[in-house]
């Protein structure tokens, strides 16, 4: 497990760092100069009609340049999640005007609607039930700016010998 | 460059430590995977008193290669191991965090989630 703490990727690059989303540029959500499918006020709108609790917007901090907007929404059950992200795909839908196509965001993990990423370009919405949002804390990686600490606590924790428990007739004895 | 009986490096802290490919999800006759894609794994290895055990059988993305990944501006990323994501059936993952910096063509192939529980995109 420390190798993977280790592990060094280092990218031989030509130091313009503009057009990296030129690869895959028949699969990707964004493109650059055109518009995100949906707006963050469209989104809470859209969020707050389907009713979804727990609503938070979390600025992605700066260094990680590939989303500016996270946000968060809760629902109710495995139907509600699936509500939340068919909400939001009609709403972008719908601003289709005539023949001109547009792009739609990507959806992920429509299937178990558990945990939904509905991926907008700029923004991403996460609509999660409450079991999946207290296990994966998203808050709690993408506010603390303390990103590192938490995991190598937990590596830590892993690596500590635990001493098994006296079970020899000494202490029983002296209770008796 | 993944194939069956390749050994791989667990990015996140589901708890197991060494997963051994036994299967490239896709064409029939697929030989190799890559960053991106889903393979079928054995866990050799795993982190005492967790959830997963040693011989369970689960899927998994990579997402470090040896191999390079070329971009078509030019750049080239190669990580000095291979490494994969625990995932279930259903593409969330096992694990709440991820360890290493991983490539944003992730997010073109759908994996938004690994990408966005990730410290840094390369």
């Amino acid at each position: 497990m420390w190798a993977a703490l280790r592990v060094r990727a280092w990218s031989r690059c030509s130091l313009n760092s503009q057009p990296w989303k030129q690869g895959f540029s028949s699969l990707s959500t964004v493109v650059d100069g055109r518009k995100c499918p949906l707006d963050l006020t469209e989104i809470e709108n859209v969020l707050t009609d389907v009713k979804a609790d727990d609503v938070k917007v979390i600025p992605v901090p700066k260094h990680c340049d590939w989303a500016d907007f996270m946000v968060l929404a809760t629902g109710r059950s495995t139907w509600h999640v699936k509500n939340i992200a068919q909400a939001l795909v009609y709403k972008a839908k719908q601003k289709q005007k005539g023949a001109a196509r547009i792009t739609l965001p990507s959806v992920e993990g429509q299937a178990g609607g558990k945990w939904i990423v509905i991926d907008s370009g700029k923004v991403i919405v996460h609509a999660l039930d409450e079991k999946a949002r207290a296990y994966y804390n998203l808050e709690g990686l993408w506010t603390s700016g303390t990103i590192q600490n938490e995991p190598i606590e937990d590596l830590q924790k892993a690596m500590v010998k635990v001493r098994r428990k006296n079970n020899s007739k000494k202490p029983a004895q002296k209770n008796a | 460059m993944i194939q069956s009986q390749t050994h791989l490096n667990v990015a996140d802290n589901s708890g197991a430590r060494q997963l051994m490919c036994i299967r490239i999800l896709g064409n029939s006759n697929r030989r190799y995977a890559y960053i991106g894609d889903i393979v079928v794994a054995v866990i050799k290895e795993a982190v005492p008193n967790t959830t997963l055990e040693r011989s369970e059988v689960i899927r998994a993305v990579i997402v470090r290669t040896c191999k390079q990944l070329k971009r078509s501006n030019g750049i080239i990323i190669n990580y000095d191991d291979n490494a994969a994501v625990v995932i279930d059936q259903e593409g969330n993952p096992k694990g709440t965090r991820i360890f290493c910096a991983i490539v944003r063509e992730l997010r073109q192939l759908n994996f938004t989630k690994i990408v966005s529980l990730a410290p840094e995109v390369l």
